[in-house]
């Protein structure tokens, strides 16, 4: 009867392998003119695993031998990622079409990436951990590939599958480290016995688990593969990859560094501080030359991946329990705000290339608040949230990280992440003045009015605007997740 | 009284006001500009109800207090003292005329351009009223973006330049700021006492050295740029010379108040150890714009520009009185930003109507005006003998105030200032004699024969602006009696604090 209890902790997982394999029947199903039915689907699909969520809230159970956590920290990663799973598959069909890539595929693949980050999120085990991040970074390979005529998309695809297998080996290889020391692979039992120890061994595991984590993040100095790859995609898909799978490995690096290695938090902090730093100031130097938006929100993708790892580095330099929580909250709060914006802000981008041979330059936006004001405003609106003005979530995720990091005293981390915020400024405030400050081009790019964009677009905006002006709602939530690693 | 949310109407009008502007169709720009200036007025006619403020009664009046993000002790809670009351009132009547004037100016846009200005206003009086430190801040950023859509949008030919660099100055300040706000709430918090960023609860407490210097620094940074103070006041002419007439009344008028409020509200009281140590070097600073920008005032052929160099120059005369520390200096310098309000955003406002006309803003360009359009003239001397702080005018009683509290302090530094009183006479009249007597110059003489004088409307605008300026010129009693005590506390503050034996950092 065990067996049939822990079925039910896997409600949400359980509903997201069906919904994979219903998208492939049906695709099968349908004629060609009928094929958008499938966004309607998946997201019925998504909404009923959030609703599974809400049922697994408040078990705290370790499943399956110890391999399978359900705590919530992994409730709140899943329904996180639901998030980010609808949003996308809204956005992304029109765009989808009219360059001939099948929605079927997408969609299938899609939903596998988060089934994979629902495992990734889940594991208590570092072979489940291991299975799942392979499960998400499968799936990004192929979205990346998806636009198959296109040479961008090869090309990307092709840097991002080998740079990101060979990340995944060395992940792998940092596993078999500790396990050699530890003698084991449960997550629990690695920290367990690694209490107050510290050996060369360790070092090395620690090295290669910190390498392959940071690469998955795309934190500097592993990021190479991030503008080409993100440049190379379709451009919705393109704010998936920049949050989904950064979300995912966000998991992993909380599951690794702030469970397994959490004992060892003092001997890891001072390279991740350096990692830090250095990964949110060359992101924004980077970003702030870029013409193109799509390939400056790439690079810009990296600085906030900074600004994530800073809460990380505010859990590691906590003193008490309350403060390290915090660090945690921060981490996640970041990532969900981060989510919404980010991809929202590269749907923009992407209705803007209805025609095909457009590649989403800041002249594009040139006048757009004449052309289109109400996709305009909602732009601007989240070029300010990811620039971190309030009030709005981009604002309210810095504020958190800030002061993370302030109670833990890493003061002076705070004041160089908002003198990169304030860089920051400069690029993303351009992409206003493009909108507004100038006028159309005489050869205006022609503008997608998809109502599934449109609905996920005012979606987002409007949960960019609430999350920034009311968190106190999931405020509470956070706390509860972050309790579960304490 | 109590339980009337005047304040939260007072902030909140305008908002209400660019809701129904985004319900009216863009086209319709009569229905918009009733919308805008009816908020503005909305919001001016509830502003009047603070004259119920009882003097001698609770420092904080009308005060609200609703809870916002209870985990981190953010609370909405707003009030207003003397010094809050007389910017708040100040601003609504600023923004009114700012409103009222872009009636013509403004044709492009017209939609959004009253929207950004109404946003604005919500953000000025929010900073304004907020005791609660985090909405401060949240006020603080929401008031940058709309002038920075203001400038950007509607301003001249280099608009994008002077936008993007005012914004960037104003961001770096004002990040640096919240890092400090949030360093100083964590101190007080680590002490036992509940997390808050209550301004009563956060000010009083006694925060280390170490925390007073470097979060003074920052609130530093954040409120000179504002002002602007020397040396970081390369924004304000470029801002001022692309904005619009009415963009540049309101950044004149109330946005460089903002920076003085700050350190009156926030730097002195919550620092006060801090404070007394950089006196010193903020002085000098402060003799510095003085001097600086009358000097440079002087060489301007731009009449913007002259007018917003002498911004520089006045605004110094602000940080000055803010750090001798003796009441005349502190009222004084209080006094000197309302005057300063009216003043500068009277005479960008008359700058306005000749450059609507020509397109024009050259003083070499102008000439023999007075013969031309003698009323037009007439008001331009008004508000330029009340810049250069002629007795039984506005900006007499801020300067001699100042100059009487620096006097208490150091005979030089009273001396120094004392002399820009003449260079300001130097460059306001040389201005006034170059724009106004002598022959026209050629490029005038094209427009002579269709040159107009104020016009109805401009002279609705200006009308509340010369009631001020007299006004508060020959009875300045009432508005140094509301801020005596304001000044008492801080000098209360400055005093039982500085002696706590914070040596001087040097």
């Amino acid at each position: 009867m065990d067996m049939l209890d822990d079925l039910v902790t896997l409600l949400p997982e359980l509903i997201l392998a069906a919904l994979v394999l219903t998208i492939i029947t049906t695709d099968l199903f349908l004629s060609r003119a009928n094929k958008w039915l499938l966004t309607p689907l998946t997201v019925a699909g998504l909404v009923l695993t959030g609703a599974a969520c809400v049922v697994v809230w408040d078990i705290n159970e370790t499943v399956y031998a110890g391999f399978y956590v359900v705590d919530d920290l992994s409730v709140f990663f899943k329904a996180a990622t639901i998030v980010i799973g609808i949003i996308s598959v809204l956005f992304a069909p029109s765009y989808l079409v009219v360059r001939r890539i099948p929605l079927g595929e997408f969609h299938m693949i899609l939903v596998s990436a988060l089934l994979g980050m629902f495992v990734l999120a889940s594991s208590s085990d570092m072979i489940t951990l291991f299975l799942g991040l392979e499960l998400m970074t499968m799936p990004s390979y192929l979205l990346t590939g998806l636009h198959k005529t296109d040479r961008y998309s090869n090309e990307g695809a092709l840097k991002y599958f080998l740079l990101g297998s060979f990340a995944s080996a060395i992940v792998l290889f940092g596993i078999s480290w500790l396990y050699g020391i530890t003698g084991t692979t449960n997550i629990a039992e690695i920290a367990a016995a690694l209490e107050g120890r510290m050996s060369g061994a360790l070092l090395i595991a620690i090295g290669f688990l910190l390498v392959g984590g940071t690469f998955k993040i795309a934190a500097v100095p592993f990021h190479y593969w991030t503008p080409d790859a993100y440049q190379g995609a379709p451009t919705p898909i393109t704010g998936f990859l920049s949050v989904g799978p950064k979300l995912g490995a966000f998991a992993l690096l909380i599951r690794v560094f702030a469970e397994a290695l959490a004992p060892l938090r003092a001997d890891w902090l001072g390279i991740f501080l350096v990692l830090t730093v250095l990964t949110m100031t060359i992101g924004n130097v980077v970003a702030l030359v870029q013409v193109n938006v799509k390939r400056m929100l790439a690079y810009s993708s990296i600085a906030h991946t900074g600004y994530i790892m800073a809460g990380l580095a505010a859990y590691a330099n906590a003193s008490d329990t309350d403060t390290a929580a915090q660090g945690i909250e921060a981490v996640l709060f970041y990532v969900l705000g981060y989510a919404v914006m980010n991809i929202a802000a590269f749907a923009v981008v992407g209705m803007l290339q209805r025609d095909t041979r457009r590649f989403g330059g800041l002249n594009s936006f040139a006048g757009l608040a004449a052309r289109s004001p109400g996709r305009a405003a909602a732009m601007g609106i989240l070029m300010l949230s990811l620039t971190g003005i309030p009030p709005t979530v981009g604002f309210f995720a810095k504020l958190y990280v800030l002061l993370a990091a302030i109670d833990a005293g890493l003061a002076w981390l705070a004041v160089i992440l908002v003198l990169n915020a304030a860089l920051a400024a400069f690029y993303y405030l351009r992409v206003i003045v493009y909108m507004y400050m100038r006028d159309p081009e005489p050869d205006p790019a022609p503008i997608d009015t998809s109502p599934f964009g449109s609905v996920a677009l005012a979606l987002s905006v409007a949960g960019v605007l609430i999350l920034g002006l009311f968190p106190g709602a999931i405020l509470g939530l956070l706390e509860v997740s972050a309790a579960s690693l304490f | 009284m109590n339980s009337f949310p005047v304040i939260s109407l007072i902030v909140f009008t305008p908002l209400l006001g660019v809701l129904l502007l985004l319900l009216v169709p863009g086209t319709n720009h009569r229905a918009i500009r009733w919308i805008a200036l009816l908020a503005a007025l909305g919001s001016f006619a509830i502003s009047l109800l603070l004259l119920g403020y009882e003097i001698g009664g609770s420092e904080f009046q009308f005060r609200e207090d609703v809870g916002w993000i209870d985990a981190f002790g953010m609370r909405y809670t707003v009030g207003v003292d003397g010094l809050s009351m007389v910017l708040v009132l100040l601003t609504t009547v600023l923004s009114a005329v700012a409103i009222f004037y872009s009636w013509e100016p403004i044709q492009k846009r017209v939609k959004e351009y009253y929207i950004a200005i109404l946003l604005l206003m919500v953000g000025m009086l929010g900073v304004f009223v907020a005791l609660d430190m985090f909405l401060f801040y949240v006020f603080w950023e929401v008031s940058l973006f709309p002038m920075y859509v203001i400038i950007g949008v509607w301003g001249g030919p280099r608009r994008v330049y002077a936008t993007v660099k005012f914004v960037i100055y104003t961001l770096v300040g004002s990040l640096l700021m919240l890092v400090a706000i949030l360093a100083v709430a964590i101190a007080h918090a680590a002490s036992g006492q509940p997390f808050t960023f209550s301004y009563e609860a956060l000010r009083g407490f006694a925060y280390a050295d170490t925390l007073q210097a470097l979060a003074f620094v920052a609130f530093f940074l954040a409120f000179a740029i504002k002002v602007p103070m020397w040396p970081f006041h390369t924004w304000l002419p470029d801002a001022h010379v692309e904005a619009p007439t009415a963009g540049s009344i309101i950044l004149a008028g109330v946005l460089l108040k903002l920076g003085g409020y700050g350190f009156l509200r926030f730097s002195l009281p919550l620092l006060p150890d801090a404070a007394v140590s950089f006196a010193p070097i903020i002085i000098g600073l402060a003799l510095v714009a003085i001097i600086y920008g009358g000097l440079v005032a002087m060489v301007q052929p731009d009449l913007k520009k002259l007018v917003a160099y002498s911004s520089v120059s006045h605004m110094g005369f602000v940080m000055l009185g803010a750090f001798v520390f003796n009441e005349q200096g502190l009222q004084g310098a209080i006094y000197q930003m309302v005057s300063h309000g009216v003043t500068t955003g009277a005479l960008f406002l008359l700058v306005g109507v000749i450059y609507e006309q020509t397109h024009d803003r050259l003083i070499a360009h102008m000439g023999g005006l007075n013969a031309r359009i003698p009323r037009y003239a007439a008001m331009f001397g008004l508000f330029t003998f009340a810049s250069i702080g002629l007795p039984g005018l506005s900006g007499f009683i801020g300067e001699f105030l100042v100059v009487l509290g620096a006097f208490r302090y150091n005979g030089f530094v009273a001396a120094t200032a004392m002399v820009v009183v003449i260079i300001s006479a130097v460059y306001m009249l040389w201005m006034f004699q170059r724009v106004f007597f002598t022959v026209p110059s050629d490029w005038m003489s094209r427009f002579w024969p269709v040159l107009r004088d104020i016009n109805r409307n401009e002279w609705i605008a200006l009308g509340p602006l010369i009631v001020l300026v007299v006004g508060l010129g020959v009875y300045p009693g009432p508005v140094l009696e509301i801020i005596a005590a304001p000044v008492d506390r801080i000098i209360e503050a400055v005093n039982g604090a500085g002696l706590t034996g914070f040596g001087p950092l040097w």
